[in-house]
């Protein structure tokens, strides 16, 4: 810690010791990253709220007149939408600058459409009436053979998107749920999931694609479509209760380590994934005997492996615990699971004492 | 489902404030302050979860927070998520965050905070994690940063920025390359002790 705050300390004489970058002619030479960052110097320097106000409000009239003067270049508009959201964090109101963060993501290059997604979607929410003129841009990129523009697109829809424009990009975005790229089909999912949030009657008739994704070759495709399941199968468990020996099977090969190494996280095979199916399982196994028993042994083998002494391991086994809990109880992994709270209540560890006093509370009254 | 990441110094200062739910303005700058009250009163020995406040919905969502030298990383988070997960989360965002800004520090993060936001958007999407692999989230960002490269020499003639663009080969990640053990240089992070 103590170096992180030298590095802080022997920086900050060097940044102001740099010449400020408002106003001379040797502003419009110096780097644009400089405006923001004398903006930013600006503010550290002072110490009152009263003076930072004076020093922001400032800073925002300069900015309201540079965005709505015609000579603003993209590039320029660009800086100036960063010290917008900057100003906007601190609690500012930027209103002023709102149509012209849209008008950088539709009209700009690549560099300046990111910037210009990243204003609206903090900026505006989904209920705004300037969105309306955002749909274009998305539909126009959702095309675009470039795909890094794609995947802008779609961040930008699973963020902020309004409801009565989905019609418009909803067969676009099926579309890629096909698409070579892994990173597109994984965020393409992740959108029709936030469609599925907002208006689920528009998404019914794709759930069959959402299937297609959960066989999905690519692991990450697949660990994307386990959100929504989650999700329906919370809502109605009963309808999705054929998918158990699935959950189980891709559960027993990550166990099993069967995904390729670079999903290791700390020597342990995709841990957030065998959390995902666990919850799942935990949904599908309640109060359900015949469910549960396709699960016990997968969740003996998970109890078993989870040896390894990282927090990580200690998050797979909390919810190990929990789900063994929440099914059909069987005696064995009761008290396996009854074994390993107790381990986590005397560990020297705050955390894992909280958690395991936490669902101490929830257990099951006998074991039956 | 995250509600919200907030990143805040230790005076409060916010670094990197984004809401996954809507909330007025207002409203968004009272629940940083009052999030920053909540977690500055934890003890270092205290667990890390506690439930948000009253602003962003109360008891049914949970506050998770890891201290790292001068700032707290705060996951607003629903019961769907396990805090434990998203503990290791926060660890592996900062990680990456480290590999990207090489040693960052939070003078990064307060004069590139764009390029944080654009880090963060490959790790969580809409509220729900896209990637938790440090490497894969890597290679989006230098994808993108290949291109402000290439992007920089270039004159204003929309053609030609076009067709260098879309000659670009995003890389695949071929999923059996044995990566191993790598050895990061994080900074000096507050552990479980």
């Amino acid at each position: 810690m103590s170096d992180i705050v030298e590095k802080t300390l022997t920086a900050l004489p060097g940044l102001f010791l740099q010449t400020p970058g408002a106003g001379g002619p040797a502003a419009a030479r110096a780097p644009f990253s400089s405006r923001l960052g004398g903006l930013i110097r600006g503010i550290t320097a002072l110490t009152s709220k009263h003076e930072e106000e004076k020093l922001i409000q400032q800073e925002l009239s300069n900015l309201k007149a540079a965005v709505s003067a015609p000579t603003t270049t993209l590039k320029m508009m660009k800086e100036c939408m960063v010290r917008l959201i900057y100003c906007e964090m601190l609690g500012y109101d930027a209103s002023f600058g709102y149509i012209h963060a849209i008008k950088l993501a539709q009209q700009g290059n690549l560099l300046e459409k990111r910037v210009g997604y990243l204003a609206v979607s903090l900026f505006l929410h989904e209920s705004h009436e300037l969105l309306l003129l955002l749909v274009n841009t998305v539909v126009k990129d959702l095309q675009s053979t470039n795909l890094v523009e794609v995947c802008m697109a779609l961040t930008i829809v699973s963020q902020i998107f309004p409801q009565e424009m989905i019609p418009a990009v909803l067969p676009l975005i099926e579309d890629k749920l096909q698409h070579s790229k892994e990173i597109i089909r994984r965020k393409a999912v992740l959108a029709l999931y936030k469609f599925h949030l907002i208006a689920p009657n528009q998404v019914q008739h794709i759930h069959v694609k959402f299937r297609k994704a959960l066989c999905d070759r690519d692991v990450g495709v697949m660990a994307a479509s386990l959100h929504i399941y989650h999700r329906m199968i919370k809502e109605n468990s009963s309808g999705y209760k054929d998918l158990t020996g699935s959950f189980v099977t891709i559960l027993k090969q990550v166990v099993g380590g069967k995904l390729p190494v670079d999903f290791n996280y700390h020597s342990v095979p995709a841990p957030w994934l065998q959390i995902q199916l666990l919850r799942i399982l935990r949904l599908l196994g309640k109060d359900d005997q015949r469910t549960s028993e396709l699960m016990y042994d997968v969740l003996d083998e998970s109890l078993r492996r989870a040896e390894l002494n990282h927090n990580v391991t200690y998050a797979i086994l909390f919810e190990c615990v929990h789900t063994v809990y929440s099914i059909y109880p069987k005696s064995e992994l009761l008290e396996k699971a009854a074994k390993c709270i107790g381990k986590f209540v005397l560990s020297p560890k705050i955390n894992l004492k909280y958690l395991g006093s936490h669902s101490g509370s929830s257990t099951p009254d006998d074991n039956n | 489902m995250i509600q919200a990441i907030l990143v805040f110094n230790n005076h409060g200062k916010p670094r990197l404030v984004r809401f996954y739910q809507r909330f007025p303005e207002e409203i968004q700058q009272q629940i940083v302050r009052e999030t920053f009250h909540l977690v500055l009163k934890r003890d270092d020995n205290i667990c890390n979860f506690l439930e948000g406040g009253s602003l962003i919905g109360g008891s049914d969502y949970k506050l998770i927070y890891r201290h790292y030298a001068t700032l707290y990383f705060v996951f607003c988070v629903d019961s769907s998520e396990s805090e434990l997960g998203i503990l290791d989360l926060i660890q592996v965002f900062v990680e990456t965050l480290d590999k990207c800004f090489e040693n960052v520090c939070e003078l990064d993060l307060i004069f590139h905070m764009d390029k944080v936001h654009y880090i963060l958007q490959e790790v969580v999407m809409g509220g729900m994690v896209l990637e938790t692999n440090m490497n894969e989230i890597v290679a989006q960002i230098e994808a993108q940063n290949r291109l402000e490269k290439s992007e920089g020499g270039l004159s204003a003639a929309p053609a030609r920025a076009v067709s260098a663009v879309k000659n670009i080969n995003l890389p695949e990640m071929p999923r059996n390359i044995n990566i191993g053990d790598l050895s990061i240089k994080v900074p000096n992070l507050s552990q479980f002790v």
